[in-house]
Order: C-alpha cells, then structure tokens, then sequence
C-alpha cells in the first residue's frame, strides 16, 4: 500500500435516481498511468471530478495521496488538474495565465519551461480566445503541471481534437509518464488508453466491468483473431479444405483463428502445396474490438 | 485569506481586462461621454421655478408683503395654507418639495429692529433645494433694496442641504458617479453566469484560490477603477463645464467612503443576481430587471424632483437612490452630517449583501 497514490472503495455517487458511480473500487499505484475507459455517461468523469474534490460523493471510501479530497484544501496545492472542456479568461494569455497559477500555487517553476514541454511557447502572448482548441489543451496541460504535482487527473485531454493535436497532446503525457508522474486519465479512445495506460478498467453504467494491462483485457476477452492472405481461389480452397472459415474481401481472404497457434500451421500448409499467395498478416484483435463487444458501440454524440 | 493569491488575481484580472476593449469603453470612455453630453447641454440652465407652499404664522401688512414680492415675481406657483394646519404632516402627505413658513414671531422681531426670518423646508432634492433657496433670496434683498434697509432685514432660514450654485451639472456629476458604481454591477450580473457556464470558476477553483478572494480581488480592481474614472469625470465637470462642488478634504473622503459602500453593496448584488442567471437569456432578463430601473428612476440621468409623484415614490425603493442623494449632499452642499445616517446604513447593507454574497456563491458544480 506504500504505493498507492489513489485509492477508491465502493464508490458510489446518486442523483435522484440516477447512480452515476455504482460501487466501483480502484487502486492507482505511484508512477502508474491508470485509465478509465468507457463511452459517454459512464461515469468517467464524475468519478474524477470526486477524486479532484469538485463534487461531493454519495458513499465509499476514497484516499488521494492519503487525504479525503472532500475534506483537504490543501491537496488542490498537490495534484494536477486537467478538467473536461478546459477553458479560462478569454483575454488572458498563456504566459499570464501560468504565471497566475505559479503565484497561487506558491510555486517556483520556471514558466518557459513549462510552455517548452507542451510546445507551446511561440503561443505564449496569444489570448486564450485566439488559440486553437489543440492549444487550448496544452494550455490546460501546461496549467496542471505548474505546482509539479504528484498525481495528474486528465479528464479527456485530447477529446475533439483533430488527429495531429491529439498525437502532439500523448507525446507530452509520455513525456510525463517517463519523468514519473502518476496519471489518472480518462478517455473514450481506445487507442489513447492502449498507448498511454499500464491499466485499464472499463467503465459502464456507472461500473467498472473489468480491469487490468490492456493486453490482458485483450487476452481475457478476445475471440476472433484473422489471417489475412492476399490470393487467388485456388489459395482460398486449400485453406477451406483445412476446416478453416474463409471470407473473401476483394484480393483478400480472411480466415477466422480460433487459436492464434493456427496461423503457422495455415501458412506452413500453403507452403507444402506450393500454392500461389503475394502476402500475409496476422491481424489480432485490439482492446476497441474487445470494448465494443463488451459495451456495445462507443455513440460519439452521446452526452456526458 | 492569501494576499499573495488576491494579489496573483488581481494582476490577471487587470491585464485581462485592459485587453478588452469593450469593458474599457464602458468603465471609462461612456461616463465620459455622457458628462461631455449631459454638460455641454445644461451646463448653462438651471432649474425652472417650482410650486411653494406657504404658511404665514404671523400675518402683517410686512409677512403679507414678503408673500406678495414672492407671488409677483412669477418665480413660484405660491399655494397658501391655514395656519392651524401641522406643515411638517402637510410635507409628508403631499410631498411638498418645497414649503416657507414665515413663524410667528416675524413680525414682532421685525417692528422691534430685529431681522424677521423665514424658513425653507421639505425638499425632498438638495438641488432644486438649492435653486429655490438662491431665488428666495434674490426675492428677500430686493425686498430690502426697496425698504431702503442698509442691512439684510430679511433672512432666509433653511431646514435644508442648500448648495451655493443650483447649476444641473452640479446634479449630474455625483449622477454619473452613481452610473459608474451601478456599472460594478452590471460586470457582475453577467460576469458571475458567464465564468460559470464557461467553466472558469472551476479552473480558477484549481488555481488554489477561494471564492472570498475572487470577490476581493475584483472588487479592489473595481474600485481602483472606479476612483479613476470618477476623478476624470469631477475633473470635466468643473474645468470643462463650471461646475461647484465642495471639494475639501473631508468631503473627498466621505465620498469615498460613499463610492467604496457603494461598490461592496452594488457589486455584492451583481454577484446574488448573478447566481440565478443560468443561460444567456436568463442573464439578459435578470440584468436589465435589476440594472434599468435604478439607472432611470434613481436620478442618475434626470433630477427626480422633475419627475411624476410616483417616480418619486419607486425610487424610494431603489438603493441606488439614497447613493446618489447622498453624494449629491456631500459633494454639491458639503452636507456631511445629515448623511450620516444613510451612509451608516449603506455600509451595513454593503457588508450584509457581501456576506451573503460569499455564502451563497459557490465553486462546485451543482
């Protein structure tokens, strides 16, 4: 336990009769990049936003760094905040708005040096009103790292960005998470949890209906592993004569694996015939095959 | 409470706001442009003559002639009454704005060589008040020109604030001061819903800094411009148009104490109506409801003493009414003491209003 960061036990969070949260249990451990998973109205961030302090919970028990956010002030001067829809002062420019937070923060960090990380510094006289929504976010990144603080919350850093702002914003959490920092952050990107995140829980309904490295997930949960080979007819025959599945997709055939052991033995077949092939992959199923079968398609639109 | 931290804010706020173009405008540029505009077309007026009730305690052929001279000069719309009626209850149930009582010893002070007195009263607007008082008093020593007395026989007492000039820029000036601290206001009422709905509160929550030194802040940046643009605009109104203000050191700081009571009330306001604006509509609605009514029916751009009975009557209602009043009697007539009051109880509500304002405003999402 000396290295549990963040703990949660049985949280549970109610509106009216709504539970948003519903008894979920989670541990962050130092250094940790963890990730909560799940489509719109999970419960993603409301659970953050508890472990942040801004809200109040119904039950359970929680430990941020070893004190109740509900109760400590002085955790805000501890943990890095990245909110969901980040905004600030419409006039206020980056180097203001850093310099502010270094003030209240009661920090000593070298301004230039933030903006440097988040590759922001030829924006740092540019009005917050005037920055693009990419910058916008690596202003809100620069903003949760001006106190250096031992845990940052990331509530859906790279949610609507295009796919460059998005592959800039993960540079810099790589960054963060190579120089140690324990990094909660929630996402409905499988891609950006499988990237960044040693762990993973799945949230749905206000649960968390599994947890774990992403590719255990994948290994628990997996089902339909492909071949893919480019040939002809001749090609699909012998390997629907091995007792495989085969569907056809245009130059390409796709045989279904039920063990990925099967690969070989296809490919190895193939050879032993001397049959006609251009080129074959092995395509695994990813921790977003494995979500969507689990929860069900990710609605973009869905509100929060 | 972290000075460091008001302090942190207070720079942001200001180098925020002197970007924005539009809030400058407002703070400064249109109070200025409304006293170039209120001053270049009544600098020169001043108040049409009103109606005077009169009560003659003493009749004589000398009280009766003070009556007629103020009747002939076309001056007053002179309305008499008996002597057996209480003038004082007569003032408050008609809202007599302006009454003479010629008391019952004029005459016998006057026969005796003495100086017959008459008294002013029931104003309810120092200013007009004012004009009043300089026309009585023109009528009285042409009076004593025309007695052929060396010295000033007749002497016009007064219950009231009296000013020395009755000049309508004298009005407008702590008017417009009463503009800018309802503009305090009015940065409230929208900012208050807007930084909530944008999520700025949240993030200014991360920042370490707490809702008591938010209002703080503000309300410093506030004043400091307040006390900026309020210096411009008692600049303008008496170099530019003339106007005669008392200016001493005692009245500078009552008036500052009045605008700095003003400020905590007013803003403190803005913040509550603030909190029930959820959407732009609802801020629009909220914000005109509370701000048109004291910016029209206070006196901040016509003297309420031209305006119908029940004007009057609403703007009893409207603190902004007794701001205004009261720096009108400090600045225009030097009047400190019969304000007293109503500054007292201008602090009391302003620290009431910023008290609740504190406790009701709140971080958090709902």
């Amino acid at each position: 336990m000396g290295d549990t960061v963040i703990s949660v036990s049985n949280l549970v969070k109610s509106y009216s009769d709504l539970r948003a949260v519903d008894g979920i249990s989670f541990s962050i451990n130092r250094g940790e990049v963890f990730s909560l998973l799940g489509p719109n109205g999970a419960g993603k961030t409301t659970t953050v936003e508890i472990l942040e302090g801004v809200r109040n919970r119904t039950s359970g028990e929680i430990s941020v760094l070893g004190e109740d956010p509900e109760r400590s002030r002085s955790l805000i001067f501890k943990v890095g905040i990245l909110p969901q829809d980040f905004s600030f002062i419409y006039n206020s420019t980056p180097k203001e708005a850093l310099e502010y937070y270094r003030d209240t923060l009661g920090a000593s960090t070298d301004i230039r040096e933030i903006l440097d990380i988040v590759d922001l510094a030829d924006k740092s006289s540019t009005p917050f009103q005037k920055l693009s929504g990419g910058q916008k976010q690596k202003l809100g990144l620069a903003l949760s790292l001006v106190n250096d603080p031992e845990i940052l919350f990331l509530d859906e850093p790279t949610s609507g960005l295009d796919p460059r702002a998005r592959r800039n914003i993960w540079t810099v959490i790589k960054t963060l998470k190579e120089r140690g920092k324990s990094i909660l952050l929630t996402t409905h990107y499988l891609e950006e949890a499988e990237l960044l995140a040693d762990r993973v829980a799945i949230m749905n309904k206000g649960k968390i209906i599994d947890s774990g490295a992403p590719m255990e997930i994948v290994e628990r949960h997996h089902e339909n592993d492909k071949l893919v080979i480019r040939g002809d007819g001749e090609v699909e025959s012998i390997v629907r004569a091995g007792g495989f599945q085969v569907q056809r997709d245009g130059a390409y055939i796709k045989v279904s694996l039920k063990n990925i052991k099967d690969a070989t033995e296809i490919i190895n077949y193939l050879y032993e015939r001397k049959a006609k092939f251009d080129d074959f992959t092995l395509k695994r199923e990813s921790l977003e095959d494995v979500f969507i079968r689990m929860v069900g398609e990710i609605e973009e639109d869905e509100a929060e | 409470m972290r000075p460091s931290r008001i302090k942190a804010y207070f720079i942001l706020h200001a180098k925020s706001y002197f970007r924005s173009r539009s809030a400058v405008f407002f703070q400064i540029a249109f109070p200025i442009i409304l006293i170039l505009l209120f001053g270049a077309i009544f600098s020169g007026s001043s108040y049409s003559p009103s109606a005077l009730v009169i009560q003659n305690e003493s009749p004589s052929a000398a009280s009766w002639g003070v009556v007629t001279a103020i009747n002939d000069s076309g001056l007053f719309k002179v309305q008499l009454i008996k002597q057996d009626v209480n003038l004082s209850q007569y003032i408050n149930s008609n809202s007599v704005q302006a009454a003479l009582l010629i008391p019952s010893n004029f005459t016998a002070n006057l026969y005796s060589g003495g100086h017959g007195f008459v008294i002013l009263e029931g104003h309810t607007n120092p200013t007009v008040a004012s004009a009043d008082y300089q026309t009585l008093n023109g009528i009285l020593t042409q009076i004593n020109f025309r007695e052929g007395n060396t010295t000033q026989k007749l002497v016009l007492s007064s219950q009231l604030a009296i000013g020395n000039s009755g000049k309508t820029i004298d009005y407008y000036v702590p008017g417009l001061i009463g503009f800018t601290v309802l503009s305090t206001m009015f940065n409230m009422v929208y900012t208050v819903p807007n930084y909530r709905r944008e999520r700025v509160f949240r993030q200014l929550s991360f920042s370490g800094l707490t809702k008591s030194e938010w209002i703080i802040a503000n309300m410093i940046f506030s004043f400091i411009m307040l006390v900026i643009s309020d210096v411009i605009l008692v600049s303008l109104g008496i170099y530019v148009f003339g106007a005669s203000l008392v200016l001493t050191a005692a009245t500078i700081l009552f008036s500052g104490l009045i605008i700095f009571g003003g400020l905590i009330f007013f803003t403190s306001v803005g913040i509550l109506a603030g909190l029930v604006s959820d959407n732009e509509e609802t801020v629009s609605v909220v914000g005109n409801l509370v701000m048109f009514p004291m910016m029209f029916l206070s006196g901040v751009f016509f003297p309420l003493s031209f305006a119908p009975h029940y004007v009057v009557t609403i703007s009893k209602f409207l603190p902004l009414t007794y701001f205004i009043n009261s720096l009108i009697s400090v600045m225009d007539y030097g009047n400190i003491s019969s304000v007293a009051l109503q500054i007292l109880w201008l602090m009391i509500g302003s620290v009431v209003l910023f008290g609740a304002a504190v406790y009701l405003f709140s971080w958090k999402q709902k």
